[in-house]
């Protein structure tokens, strides 16, 4: 079969004759995976930027004239396909093989791949979608400012209410690391998928992990940053995966495309 | 993930053979007196979330039901028991015995090896409530003996196995004896079984234990400060905390009341004028956290320790852990009446294990070369967990489960 799994478990490739008829039975397949996919945000500023730093590296994207179209094309390669994807499927397509690059932030991919080292890689940083992933406790909480007092805390918090600490997040992952690296062991977290800053004053939790650029909504929801709270600084990133399936052919166009937005990286 | 990776973890090897290794473990529970029992695979996930720590919990298949109810997959299966005995009894308090054998279930990364696949199977016993005349240390001593005894009936020897103990009381008793406010106690024993936090901790304590003050006005701590050992301490130090969130905007919006933040306050700002551990109490400390001796040792040692404390310590008589000593020698001489070998028990005062709700004795069964974190049983005593679950009051318990994989892969050769 010319599908590509893994490098290292690849069959010999094929003769010439075998991949003809093997073309006509399992012809879908092949187009599938002989595109290169490269995701990009669907929407906002992310897109705009995301756009402008692909056209920076020589890459001209463009979208179907129907404006709701989730498939672009690029001028400069012909096999690579746009694919217009929410941020946080973009993570996951990179790190599952379902894009071959995309664009997101880093906060994502560390969340969603464990072992994200081993499936995707960094192209690199592209200067845009700053934000930072931190631990923010109440304001009134004035007897708790480092992570070491939130573990003191955490050792009181349970005879005195009866329960853990809850963590409010949608980075489980990101904060079990973090937390685990600052020793806080007595916690427990409540995955919230929106709105989490609001979760401490509804009472659905203590404190919360969170995405910020400016503080601004964490302030206006009282809630302020641990001042060794900062889990990652987060940007958006341009990711190359390392578990997405190439067709016969494909590998050198898809090395090709990474030398273009590496290059660039010197340019810019 | 390797293709053998995921063939370890979907498959019992040797099941057959699993089954009836798990009938001579059950068969020797059985013969002690203990209830078979068959708890739910499928749990309601916020009693085990609450009562087993984040460690466990980040490693717990946890799922929404259709109904819209957070279950997960039991982890272990003595929180299971525990919630199946308060259906039975809702006070919690009345003595039972039980014995499971049954699947237990725990992410693994990638990395894990197939000492540790996701799905596997207990083996073990609860013993919930008192037992008239009997008392804790003859039950954490009976319930490690019949662990031995069901390792050896499946055909392992004890001549074979590694067994190591920690004491989480012990450590609470040591803390108690020696000088220091009730709050760097409670601190420090939060702190067993992590010991490179328990040192950073004492280190700190025994220099700059005002350094959580360090962000806060000190006009605030000196307000707070003052209160101390007044008999109106209480209710000005609420008032104090009151005045400052009023001037700096600050509402209480959460869970955590003002008598919390007012207490915790109250500590740091005590601590902020406070005197540094002693050295010598540190000392005594340090000494008994570098503890590592053979259980029938272990009296002895504490013996020498609690002596010369009184020498470092400039206290006429040492420390007072007579108590604690006298539970150490009941509990070795209980094992050895059970036919268990006390002297074949390594105690290490720094050993604790990775779920959070044990509370006094604790121990694990492994075998000579083994990483400590494949151990073939474990179990220890647990006094806090039925109210975890739902009891009213404490309820003392002490159990033990056996992973019946790893003891076939030590009787077969190999591993699992």
């Amino acid at each position: 079969m010319s599908v590509r799994l893994n490098p290292a478990l690849n069959p010999p490739a094929p003769t010439p004759g075998a991949v003809g008829s093997g073309r006509q039975l399992i012809n879908t397949t092949v187009i599938e995976t002989s595109r290169i996919v490269l995701a990009v945000p669907s929407k906002g500023r992310l897109m705009d930027d995301s756009l402008a730093a692909l056209a920076a590296s020589g890459m001209t994207v463009r979208r179907p004239a129907n404006a709701r179209g989730y498939r672009g094309t690029c001028d400069e390669f012909p096999e690579v396909e746009i694919a217009f994807v929410s941020a946080a499927e973009i993570a996951r397509h990179i790190l599952s093989g379902a894009a071959h690059f995309g664009i997101t932030g880093e906060d994502l991919v560390r969340e969603y791949g464990a072992d994200d080292e081993t499936r995707a890689e960094i192209v690199r940083p592209l200067g845009f979608g700053h934000a930072d992933v931190v631990v923010a406790v109440p304001d009134y909480w004035v007897d708790i400012a480092t992570m070491a007092d939130l573990d003191r805390l955490a050792d009181v918090f349970r005879p005195r209410y009866g329960r853990p600490l809850r963590v409010a997040t949608k980075y489980l992952n990101l904060t079990r690391r973090a937390f685990a690296r600052h020793g806080v062991s007595d916690y427990r977290l409540v995955e919230s998928s929106g709105a989490t800053e609001g979760t401490p004053a509804a009472g659905t939790a203590d404190l919360i992990v969170d995405i910020t650029s400016t503080g601004e909504t964490l302030r206006a929801n009282n809630l302020r940053v641990l001042t060794d709270g900062i889990i990652l600084k987060s940007q958006a990133m341009l990711f190359r995966s390392r578990s997405a399936p190439l067709a016969d052919g494909a590998a050198s166009i898809a090395d090709a495309v990474a030398a273009r937005l590496t290059a660039a990286a010197v340019v810019v | 993930m390797s293709p053998a990776r995921v063939l370890t973890a979907e498959t019992a090897h040797g099941f057959d053979r699993l089954e009836a290794q798990a009938q001579r473990i059950l068969a020797a529970f059985g013969s002690t007196g203990h209830e078979p029992v068959a708890p739910a695979a499928i749990q309601p996930a916020a009693v085990f979330l609450d009562a087993i720590g984040e460690a466990l919990r980040a490693r717990t298949y946890v799922f929404t039901d259709p109904g819209g109810a957070e279950l997960c997959l039991r982890p272990d299966l003595t929180v299971p028991v525990c919630r199946l005995h308060l259906e039975r009894d809702p006070a919690g308090a009345r003595y039972a015995r039980y014995c499971y054998n049954g699947t237990a279930f725990r992410f693994q990364p990638a990395d894990a090896g197939i000492a540790h696949p996701r799905e596997f199977r207990q083996a073990g016993i609860e013993q919930i409530g008192n037992r008239t005349g009997v008392t804790p240390e003859r039950a954490d001593a009976e319930c490690l003996a019949i662990v031995l005894d069901a390792l050896a009936a499946a055909g392992l020897s004890p001549a074979r196995l590694v067994i190591t103990a920690g004491d989480l009381g012990l450590a609470q008793a040591i803390l108690a004896a020696v000088d220091m406010p009730a709050r760097w106690r409670r601190r420090l024993a939060g702190l067993h079984g992590r010991p490179a936090a328990f040192r950073a901790e004492l280190a700190r304590l025994s220099t700059t234990p005002g350094s959580q003050a360090a962000h806060l006005p000190s006009a605030l701590l000196d307000q707070l400060a003052a209160t101390h050992d007044t008999p109106t301490a209480r209710a000005d130090q609420l008032a104090i905390v009151t005045a400052h969130l009023e001037a700096h905007g600050l509402d209480i919006q959460g869970a955590r009341t003002l008598d919390d933040l007012a207490t915790s306050l109250a500590a740091i700002a005590r601590d902020a004028v406070a005197r540094p551990l002693d050295a010598p109490v540190a000392a005594v400390i340090e000494r008994y956290a570098a503890l590592s001796c053979p259980l029938t040792e272990l009296a002895a040692a504490l013996t020498d320790l609690a002596k010369d404390a009184g020498i470092e310590t400039g206290m006429e008589t040492g420390i007072d852990i007579a108590a604690a000593i006298a539970s150490v020698e009941t509990r070795t001489r209980e094992l050895r009446s059970t036919g268990a070998d006390p002297g074949r028990i390594a105690f290490s005062a720094e050993f604790g294990r990775s779920l959070a709700y044990y509370t006094g004795f604790m121990f694990e069964i492994g075998l000579p070369g083994e990483p400590r974190t494949s151990p073939i049983a474990g179990g220890g005593r647990y006094d806090g967990l039925m109210r975890a679950c739902g009891a009213p009051i404490d309820v003392p318990a002490v159990g033990a489960a056996i992973h019946t994989e790893r003891l076939l892969a030590a009787l077969v050769g190999g591993r699992p």
